[in-house]
């Protein structure tokens, strides 16, 4: 039988996989930007940005008008819930992917610097995150979610050590030290898009499982802290 | 010294008004209810919620016996109210009946003015010392029933001329005028128009302070508003009993989830 409800449902998780398929695109793109030296890929980072935008702003009527007219409760309340959040994250995947590309447009404009190697990992790491989480989401695996916040350890350590490098470089070449601060800016957008990679696989076991797992590891140590005075 | 002060922030305290225990319903040959265990908590709306048939409000008639006056009517197991089984012989379901009053789905006054419609169960009762006496406690029952305001200068006009809003809280009125520990509601709102309906919900959220509230409904939307507990009845088995918050955003039987979320079926 189908509900009224699941066309209304089906819709906003389209309207979802939608986002998260341009907002794949658009980070594809701004990070083909750096490494081609691509000023005119990273100027069509912009305009697709607005895409994205419009997207979200599609998707915060149509939350709105399922609460309103489906009352929805249980999974479907969940799952409801958890695309509103996830259409936030990927707008601000959308937004990070313009910095990057602005870090683009600026690496053009000046001569040519190797990029470090350590950066293309890192792009290579958010980007296979925010795919996984996407995916986790499109075929409601709880589990894969789960391995997409263990992998976000690793990104953060791949941005420190992206950081740590440009911060040496500019000591001993400080006529770099342009390309290698936005070198550290890509960086810390890339971390930051694997964060929402993150929330997304969050928002997957939410959905799936009814567990809220957001913070659970800072939450864990500070209760231990307090445990421990 | 050690800290013996019981760690509350988790789990709410509450005491168990009422306490169903291998409860057994059969209406001649056919079984109604199966071994149902629920506890009631007191000073809280517990909504009982289930398919038609599923066997809630055959519940709801045993916890005040109102299944004795059903010829072919059999109930087994045990019911309690504040300890004491409801269902031995020295109970008086007359009085037991006060203590846990009854409010139908469609409003049935008296044919009697608004006035006697509160007075008649403390008359009966012996409730009332004087006729002073009496008036007061149809006023405040009124007052806590959120009519009297309304009512008020025309307390001798018939019950039955009010609108179906105010029947039912006259009824309400009357059950309170009794003084009872428990109001149980069947389907209370469901020949109400959504405002009549959201003055009762809003009067049962006030009515929880002083009385236990169980409340059998239809409408997923007012359960979730207005109890604090649900259960879920189907095929006369509790499915699932819970926090109401709970049963609306993860319930952990799939057929509670199935019937609330609109699969059933």
């Amino acid at each position: 039988m189908t509900r009224i409800v699941d066309p209304v449902l089906d819709g906003l998780r389209q309207q979802i996989l939608r986002m998260g398929s341009l907002a794949e695109e658009i980070l594809a793109k701004s990070v083909s930007a750096v490494l081609k030296r691509d000023a005119a890929l990273a100027r069509e980072v912009k305009i697709d940005d607005l895409e994205i935008d419009r997207l979200d702003l599609a998707v915060d009527e149509a939350v709105l008008r399922a609460l309103a007219t489906q009352a929805p409760v249980a999974d479907d309340l969940r799952g409801v819930i958890a695309i509103k959040m996830m259409a936030t994250d990927l707008e601000r995947v959308g937004d990070l992917a313009r910095n990057i590309a602005k870090s683009a447009l600026r690496l053009c404009e000046r001569p040519e610097v190797e990029t470090p190697e350590k950066l293309r990992i890192l792009a290579d790491e958010a980007r296979r995150l925010l795919r996984n989480a996407l995916d986790s989401f499109s075929s409601h695996d709880a589990e894969r979610a789960a391995h997409v916040l263990d992998d976000d350890d690793q990104v953060d350590r791949d941005q420190d050590e992206v950081i740590q490098a440009a911060i040496q470089k500019i000591a001993l070449h400080p006529e770099l030290t342009s390309p290698e601060v936005d070198f550290i800016l890509i960086a810390k957008n890339l971390e930051r898009v694997a964060d929402h990679a993150t929330n997304i696989a969050e928002d997957v076991i939410m959905v799936t499982e009814a567990r809220n797992v957001k913070h659970a590891s800072k939450l864990a140590g500070s209760e231990s802290d307090e445990q421990g005075h | 010294m050690e800290d013996i002060t019981p760690d509350t922030s988790r789990s709410p305290i509450y005491l168990t008004k009422i306490t169903t225990r291998d409860l057994n319903v059969y209406y001649g040959e056919k079984q109604a209810l199966f071994s149902v265990n629920l506890e009631i908590h007191e000073n809280q709306v517990t909504s009982l919620i289930g398919p038609s048939g599923c066997g809630k409000s055959t519940f709801l008639r045993c916890l005040n016996r109102m299944n004795d006056v059903i010829d072919i009517c059999r109930v087994e197991g045990k019911v309690t109210l504040d300890g004491e089984d409801i269902y031995r012989a020295a109970v008086d379901p007359v009085q037991l009946r006060a203590r846990i009053g009854m409010v139908f789905q469609k409003p049935n006054p008296f044919p009697k003015s608004i006035y006697d419609n509160v007075a008649y169960g403390p008359k009966i009762h012996g409730l009332a010392a004087s006729p002073a006496e009496l008036d007061e406690i149809v006023t405040t029952s009124l007052e806590r029933a959120g009519l009297f305001e309304e009512v008020k200068d025309r307390l001798d006009e018939s019950g039955t001329s009010l609108s179906g809003g105010q029947q039912q809280r006259l009824c309400i009125a009357r059950a309170i005028a009794v003084e009872p520990d428990v109001i149980l509601m069947d389907e209370p709102c469901s020949a109400l128009d959504p405002i009549a309906t959201a003055t009762i919900e809003e009067l049962m959220e006030e009515l929880r302070e002083n009385y236990t509230i169980v409340i059998v409904t239809h409408s997923m939307q007012q359960a979730a508003r207005v109890s604090q507990r649900t259960a879920f009845f189907h095929l006369g088995i509790v499915v699932e009993e819970g926090e109401t918050a709970q049963i609306f955003t993860d319930p952990k039987d799939p057929r509670t989830r199935d019937y609330i979320t609109g699969r059933f079926g």
